[in-house]
């Protein structure tokens, strides 16, 4: 990769600042359907897997998708083979991807975190871990515990007495104040801080005029919530002293761009992979067109350019 | 079910080259060499019109209706934004395609095959018909739509023996495609047994058919529809209930056996 685009995230060498959001890119099962060699060409800078979480989850009643304008909304609810499978069957067959992998994890109580990030700490594979503690769409721990300032810090210590491993926690835009969750994350031990997470939704469906989704309210993703996430992006940049992994909605270089500006140090996409699933493979080179059109020379020159003065 | 999905699906842009409305429906054909050569019956695309545009923002899944040498159809239903903007595509225009996707129907039996369509779930059934007698297998196809408009569609099935109902009695028989079912399996005698039931429709009409089947003993592959987003089985955001518990309808279906199907 350029020059210009190399990046790091704390003690990750990134080739380029743009990588996946969990949940919306798999690689294990793209590999399987698409012709493209995913493993060989892995089209962003690392790989974020789907959460685990310590037991299986078969997750929410569908229908569990609904487009929205320029949106998605989702109420998968952390489907997932659970963490043993992840550790046993998935990251051997990832041993060869050539990019840093960030497992991602979620519980039903603070020390689930903890427990999760245990286990990945015996883990070569895995490089980062993030704590999903903002999932919209499961009832017992993660939404209710990342709106919970002391919960958050609680989730974060937990993890982070359990690995020395760079630690990201992952925030809900659905509170109040997300700097105050931010702070607490921090506080708890986090080296980063990902924002955001879905906002919470709902849709009728259009004849029926019954809630669309099976769990009735969802997360809502995609362009529709980019401004939620620039927000957020750049008032929590402002607010610590750690990277912020930016996401929301970003599905053009030009939104990459100014995610960096808002004071992201990387940028995730989501739900624009289900758009165009060679988005990934382009971004990065449109990117760099944009930062010389610009006089960007490198990432860290962009990075949080709309605080300065 | 059919062969599992062994990396063979390409992401291209395609060209339509034609687009005709067939009564209610639209009929577009797009050329897409590397879909036309590996798809199955009962595979399906995700295709969205080529452009910036962000609303609609996915593609929507498409049964392949029909290939032809380097050409590949899709029949649609333009009932919401992604179908009517789909629908909408003209000569020249183009299209993003991501396939050919899913199981797709099995199609090893030998006994006489029956295939039931529902509205747009016709749309898989012609392709599907096609290999059935290309493989020597007697096909009898059953087709129920609203009205006349839709029962249109049928006029696609050119070469296959093709029976229709409407709801409103407009075109063929008047009442449901699981009636003219019953009909059908009577009609074969002891020989039903061997008989296998192929289905693509609306969820009452693919419980209506399988049940019907099941009762005169005749096995049943249907083609579920549901709201998709990756269409790779990554998102977990199509599943349907099995017996085997939730199961997703891109990358494990979306033909079922029935018999596993919970509804
Ligand atoms: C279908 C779907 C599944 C998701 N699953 C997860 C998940 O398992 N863990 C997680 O942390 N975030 C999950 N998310 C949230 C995304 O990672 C991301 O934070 C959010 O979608 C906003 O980014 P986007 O607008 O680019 O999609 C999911 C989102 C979608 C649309
Ligand atoms: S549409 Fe994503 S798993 Fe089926």
């Amino acid at each position: 990769m350029v020059e210009v685009l190399k990046t790091a995230l704390g003690p990750l060498g990134l080739g380029h600042p743009v990588i996946n959001a969990s949940g919306t890119f798999d690689l294990l099962e793209a590999d399987e359907v698409l012709r493209a060699d995913l493993m060989a060409e892995f089209p962003f800078a690392a790989y974020v897997p789907k959460t685990v979480t310590m037991e299986p989850r078969a997750g929410n009643d569908p229908p569990r998708l609904f487009e929205t304008a320029a949106g998605l909304l989702n109420s998968i609810g952390l489907a997932n083979r659970g963490i043993e499978a992840f550790i046993d069957e998935d990251l051997p067959r990832l041993a060869a991807l050539p990019v840093p992998l960030i497992a991602s994890i979620a519980g039903e109580r603070t020390d689930d975190y903890g427990r999760c990030a245990l286990l990945l700490d015996e883990c070569d594979r895995v490089d980062a871990v993030e704590l999903n503690i903002s999932c919209p769409n499961v009832e017992l721990g993660g939404m209710a515990l990342g709106c919970d300032p002391y919960k958050t810090r609680q989730a974060t210590e937990y993890a982070r007495e359990s690995t020395s491993r760079f630690l990201i926690v992952k925030l809900t835009p659905n509170v109040t104040d997300i700097t105050s969750l931010a702070r607490a994350a921090v506080e708890g031990g986090a080296d980063c801080i990902s924002v955001i997470n879905t906002v919470h939704g709902m849709a009728l469906d259009p004849l029926r005029l019954k809630p669309a989704l099976g769990h009735v309210t969802g997360g809502l993703s995609g362009p529709a919530i980019k401004p939620v996430a620039l927000r957020a992006i750049y008032m929590i940049s402002r607010e610590v002293d750690v990277p912020v992994i930016g996401m929301g909605g970003a599905t053009t270089a030009q939104d990459v761009l100014e995610f960096l500006a808002a004071g992201a140090s990387v940028v995730a996409i989501g739900t624009a992979s289900f758009r165009d699933p060679l988005l990934a493979a382009r971004l990065a080179g449109e990117l760099r067109v944009l930062m010389e059109q610009r006089g960007f020379g490198s990432v860290r020159e962009l990075i949080g350019h709309a605080h300065k003065e | 079910m059919g062969a599992p999905g062994r990396a063979e699906a390409a992401y291209s842009a395609c060209r339509v080259i034609e687009s005709r409305p067939v009564g209610a429906y639209r009929l577009v054909s797009f050329i897409a060499r590397e879909m036309a050569a590996g798809a199955r019956p009962g595979q399906f695309l995700m295709v969205r019109r080529s452009g910036p545009a962000l609303d609609p923002l996915l593609p929507r899944p498409m049964s392949i209706h029909d290939v032809e040498s380097d050409l590949v159809k899709v029949l649609i239903d333009p009932v919401g934004k992604g179908t009517l903007n789909l629908a909408a595509a003209g000569v020249g225009d183009q299209f993003n395609v991501l396939g050919p996707l899913g199981n797709g129907f099995n199609l090893e039996g030998d006994g006489p095959a029956l295939l039931a369509g529902g509205g747009i779930g016709a749309a898989p059934l012609a392709y599907l018909a096609r290999q059935l007698m290309d493989r020597g297998r007697e096909v009898t196809c059953l087709l129920g739509f609203r009205s006349r408009a839709q029962a249109i569609a049928a006029e696609l099935f050119r070469g296959v023996d093709v029976h229709v109902s409407t709801e409103d009695g407009s075109v063929g028989r008047q009442g449901l495609v699981s009636e003219l079912l019953s009909g059908c399996i009577a009609g074969l005698g002891p020989g039903a047994r061997q008989a296998e039931l192929f289905a693509c429709g609306p969820d009452a009409m693919l419980r209506a058919v399988s049940a019907t089947a099941l009762e005169c003993g005749v096995r049943s592959q249907v083609s579920v529809d549901t709201h998709m987003a990756c269409g790779v089985g990554a998102c977990q955001g199509c599943v349907v209930e099995t017996v085997q518990g939730y199961r997703r309808a891109c990358s494990e279906g979306p033909v079922f056996a029935a018999a596993d199907l919970k509804w």
